[in-house]
């Protein structure tokens, strides 16, 4: 037998392993790399997610949905029903101007526009947009709306759909683009004109997959702080009325109270953190949930 | 009717003339000048009244609202904790109907008002300085030490002045991490203003709501400086006293102008009001005050409002308000860590009322 | 339906430049369909119109603090709002320092991790290693921040930057950098970022990976390769444009990160130090701090800083487009 080939215990032959001892050192070391970054990703996951479960799990009564903000922040009691209101008004309030808008210019840019010089320039742009610091649309929709108007909640919702129109036109784009052109020529051949076409044929092919984009770019904005710092201001009591008058968001209380030293309000703060990553994972997964479906039906 | 219900209808008629007399000769009197806590009409007022400002009496301002729902139903008061400068601001612009500060308004800044206003003293309480040293648990510090520190002439703990401050204490050589406030603050006004009072060679800084200065940490209120000091071990900073109770720091003795170095506790504070002058529109300055037992950070806080206020249920309300701090509010005042007025401070308090027309 | 089907020499199907063609001809329902096209294009100007006022209002009024303070503004280091005087190098300084200090670490655990779930991960695992990336990503920055200043900052200080400090931070180069003892510093912040940019360079560097065509694999494998060596001849090579595309997203989103370090960068105005574990400030930092009561110049400035903030994230955003797109093209012309 060469020296290639060998017999294992169970009398088979085999290509013996000639690599050189260096190489299969390296090629180890770069599997413990590999193995070894999943880890240490997962560990600050794991640490953060089990203090937020542990901490927070506590403050979950029926009262801390349904109960004003307490009137002494030092000490237990009251509940998050403003803040947690809030999230969900002006998150919506935001989704209900980025999503029309986002769709509207994304059916612009892939039905429409296609590479032409305004499409292109859209598109750049919205990219860019994407890229934007939250501080600053913050600091954008202040001097242009909150000096003039006051603090309120639609304030906030304006700055949030300046986040989310960028993400909701490129991913509607993706989705647009998914849509197979034969359903499009069939709906011409019956005789629909184009805007006809794109409503009652492409958007509802698209409808999972642009479901699923709005509700990620949604989770996105209910988790932001920055922009609604400054537009937002402060409360103690529900306020339903978006545009008059401050409100309270979860992510600002929860500002707000890391940066005190009192077991309770930071008990708070573990409470509104929790219930907002439950938000937002609920969010997240649904969107993925959808997402999968429509991939599967296109495959099918 | 059973005996023990027409026992009971008696109760609830008497009661009820009771209660007729009270509310009719509380009507009457409401604008006397002396509210009277048992016949004041809270019971009629109603409105909202926002307020922001200082953090440092935030906690007895909490404990007052709280009290105050019960007995006036109809008004609902708000306190926004964004620190002495901007409580001052919100009721330049109009967007506060009343301002929690623990500084005076710069006379550069009376233009920004829409009219003239009047100070409310309220209540005052030292300001501690709180530090986090472990195996160090008495700690002496005379002014011109302390200047020093938040200067940043002296770097580490075991530095020679401290020492001399502290005889026969070992102390480490860890560095001195100073945490001060981000915000306008009339906490840091009145602790910078005694440092300049008592110590000015040292204090090489300018006084003010906000202060330069420098290699420091900085955090948002008095909670927030609290909350550095408790995590950050080496650290020191000026918290209020309710405050740094309620986080459980422990407190630096200061040494006062009579030369002893007296712990931030109630009863200092109360000794250093005693001797203050009060001025014409019932301002005052506590800091640096004479006395064995005085402690010399002592600060006072005031509600700020408008004279003259449009609104005639809103002025009532704010009337009602500010006669229930500086009556009943008062009591409330010791539980929640702060010292209430001297007697004659709070009766020229309660006398100014009646300037607020409206 | 075909009544003036005669008239009409045309096929039906779509002209390039997207007009449809009908049956129809001409009609009512032209009309509607350039209202529809109208009303699309004004939702796409949108995009534009936002950005322009973004940029033209923060600028004009930034200007004030701008003209006082000239090119001072981005030279000195000391920002005193009291005396009028805004040198915002040094939040410029710390903002690059926590960026890059997150890169450091996040960029060797995102490249590890995108490589072993495409390369070297049982197929079983592939898939929930994206599902706890995307949980990652979904988690809020403020709950990161929130246990970064209630846990890991009073933790870190005392148990891991004093001891290392006390240990190395005389001696010559590394003690330069690992010295400080405070938990609130650059270094918690850059740590804190890393958690954040991971899973974003980990998706976008997978994404890269996964358009290595096989064949280029197989080619290192049929000449005898180890899997680290077919991994960095035909890879890494391959995707080299793609994952630096992806690492700079991740610097601009670490740069504009605001609410997160505020809360652990210690809020230390002047700092310029090498020093890791000292406690410093970021420009976006400084903003959310600082804007709730500032008036006139110091706003202008707080604003001007916002300004530079999104010029510098811009330019990395867009850097960072252009080298992808230009990989894009070439795995696609392959």
């Amino acid at each position: 037998m060469s020296e290639l080939i060998e017999r294992t215990a169970t009398g088979e032959l085999m290509l013996r392993d000639t690599t050189r001892r260096s190489r299969r050192v390296r090629n180890r070391l770069a599997s413990i790399w590999m193995v070894g970054s999943l880890l240490i990703a997962v560990i600050p996951l794991a640490l953060v997610i089990g203090y937020v479960l542990v901490k927070g799990i506590g403050q979950l009564t029926p009262d801390w949905f349904t109960k004003d903000l307490p009137a002494v922040t030092r000490k237990a009691g009251g509940g998050m029903g403003p803040a947690i209101m809030g999230t969900l008004l002006i998150t919506l309030a935001a989704a209900a101007m980025a999503v029309p808008l986002g769709v509207l210019g994304a059916i612009y840019l892939h039905e429409y526009g296609g590479s032409g010089r305004v499409a292109r320039l859209i598109r750049f742009m919205a990219d860019v947009m994407t890229g934007v610091p939250s501080i600053v649309m913050g600091l954008f929709v202040y001097t242009v709306w909150t000096l003039s108007h006051g603090l309120s909640a639609f304030g906030g919702a304006l700055a949030l759909a300046c986040l989310m129109l960028p993400i909701i036109i490129r991913t509607t784009e993706e989705m647009l683009r998914l849509v197979p052109d034969e359903l499009r020529q069939a709906s011409y051949a019956l005789g629909n004109r184009k805007w006809r076409t794109v409503v009652s044929v492409v958007l509802p092919a698209a409808f999972g997959g642009i479901t699923s984009g709005v509700m990620l770019a949604i989770a996105r904005a209910a988790g932001e702080t920055a922009p609604l710092v400054f537009t937002i201001g402060a409360a103690r009591k529900l306020n339903l009325d978006i545009f008059d008058g401050p409100t309270t968001a979860l992510s600002v209380q929860i500002f707000g109270n890391a940066q005190t030293p009192y077991e309770a309000a930071q008990a708070r703060a573990w409470g509104a953190a929790l219930t907002l990553v439950a938000i937002v994972f609920i969010l997240t997964i649904l969107a993925r949930v959808i997402s999968a479906r429509v991939a599967r039906r296109h495959n099918a | 009717m059973r005996s023990s219900n027409k026992h009971a209808v008696w109760l609830v008629a008497v009661l009820a003339v009771l209660g007729v007399i009270a509310a009719a000769c509380g009507g009457s009197s409401s604008s006397s000048d002396k509210g009277d806590d048992a016949t004041y009409d809270y019971v009629s007022l109603s409105g909202t009244l926002n307020g922001s400002g200082a953090t440092f009496p935030k906690a007895f301002y909490e404990d007052a609202i709280a009290g105050f729902a019960e007995i006036a139903r109809g008004v609902t008061v708000n306190y926004n904790g964004v620190g002495s400068g901007q409580g001052k601001k919100d009721l330049a612009a109009g967007t506060s109907d009343w301002a929690g500060t623990d500084s005076l308004v710069a006379d550069a800044d009376k233009a920004t008002f829409k009219g003239p206003f009047l100070y409310f003293p309220t209540v005052a309480a030292p300001i501690t300085v709180s530090y986090n040293l472990s195996g160090v648990s008495k700690l002496n510090l005379s002014p011109a030490t302390l200047a020093k520190i938040f200067v940043g002439t002296i770097t580490t703990w075991n530095d020679p002045a401290i020492a001399a401050d502290n005889a026969g204490v070992t102390l480490p050589s860890t560095a001195i991490t100073v945490a001060v406030r981000s915000d306008g603050s009339g906490t840091t006004s009145n602790f910078s203003k005694f440092l300049a009072a008592a110590a000015p060679d040292a204090f090489t800084l300018t006084a003010g709501d906000t202060v330069a200065w420098p290699k420091s940490q900085a955090a948002k209120g008095n909670a927030g400086v609290a909350q550095l000091v408790k995590s950050t071990s080496g650290s020191i900073g000026y918290v209020d006293y309710s405050d740094a109770k309620a986080t459980g720091l422990t407190f630096a003795s200061i040494g006062n102008k009579d030369g002893k170095f007296v712990q931030p506790t109630l009863e200092g504070a109360s000794a250093a009001l005693a001797g203050a002058t009060i001025n014409a529109d019932l301002t005052y300055s506590a800091l640096n005050a004479p006395g064995a037992a005085a402690y010399p950070i002592t600060a006072g806080t005031y509600i700020i409002v408008y004279t003259s206020i449009s609104n005639p249920t809103q002025a009532s309300a704010i009337r009602g308000w500010l006669n229930y701090v500086l009556t009943e509010g008062q009591t409330l005042a010791p539980e929640a860590d702060f010292a209430p007025l001297p007697t004659s401070l709070r009766d020229s308090a309660i006398a100014q009322i009646a300037k607020i027309t409206g | 339906m075909a009544s003036s089907a005669s008239d009409q020499h045309i096929a039906p199907g779509v002209l390039p430049g997207g007009d449809a063609v009908s049956l129809h001809g001409s009609g009512s329902g032209r009309r509607g369909d350039r209202i529809f096209r109208a009303v699309a294009l004004c939702a796409g100007l949108v995009v534009l119109a936002v950005l322009a006022l973004i940029a033209a209002s923060t600028t004009h009024e930034a200007w004030p603090a701008f003209r006082s303070q000239g090119l001072s503004f981005v030279t000195s280091s000391t920002w005193v709002p009291a005396e009028g005087r805004f040198g915002a190098l040094a939040f410029i300084y710390g903002t690059v320092l926590s960026s890059v200090l997150a890169l450091l670490l996040a960029v060797p655990v995102s490249l590890g991790i995108a490589l072993y779930a495409n390369e070297a991960a049982p197929s079983r695992i592939r898939r929930p290693i994206v599902y706890v990336m995307d949980l990652l990503a979904a988690i809020p920055s403020v709950v990161y921040g929130l246990w970064g200043i209630i846990v890991l900052a009073p933790f870190i200080g005392p148990h891991v930057y004093e001891p290392i400090s006390s240990a190395v931070g005389d001696w010559p180069v590394i003690g330069w950098f690992l010295n400080g003892s405070s938990g609130r510093s650059f270094m918690t912040a850059g740590i804190i970022l890393a958690i954040m940019i991971t899973p974003i360079v980990t998706s976008l560097s997978r994404e890269v990976i996964a358009t290595v065509p096989s064949a280029q694999r197989e080619a290192a494998y049929g000449m005898g390769a180890t899997r680290w060596e077919m991994i960095r001849t035909a890879v890494l090579p391959w995707g080299r444009g793609g994952i630096v595309g992806a690492v700079m997203l991740g610097l601009g989103r670490a740069m504009g990160e605001t609410i997160a370090v505020a809360l652990v960068i210690g809020s230390q105005s002047g700092q310029i130090t090498t020093h890791l574990f000292e406690a410093g400030d970021s420009m976006a930092a400084v903003i959310v701090n600082q804007f709730g009561e500032a008036t006139g110049t110091h706003r202008a400035a707080l604003i001007g800083l916002g300004v530079v903030l999104f010029l510098v994230t811009i330019l990395v955003n867009v850097s960072a487009r252009t080298i992808v797109g230009r990989f894009d093209r070439r795995a696609q012309g392959v």
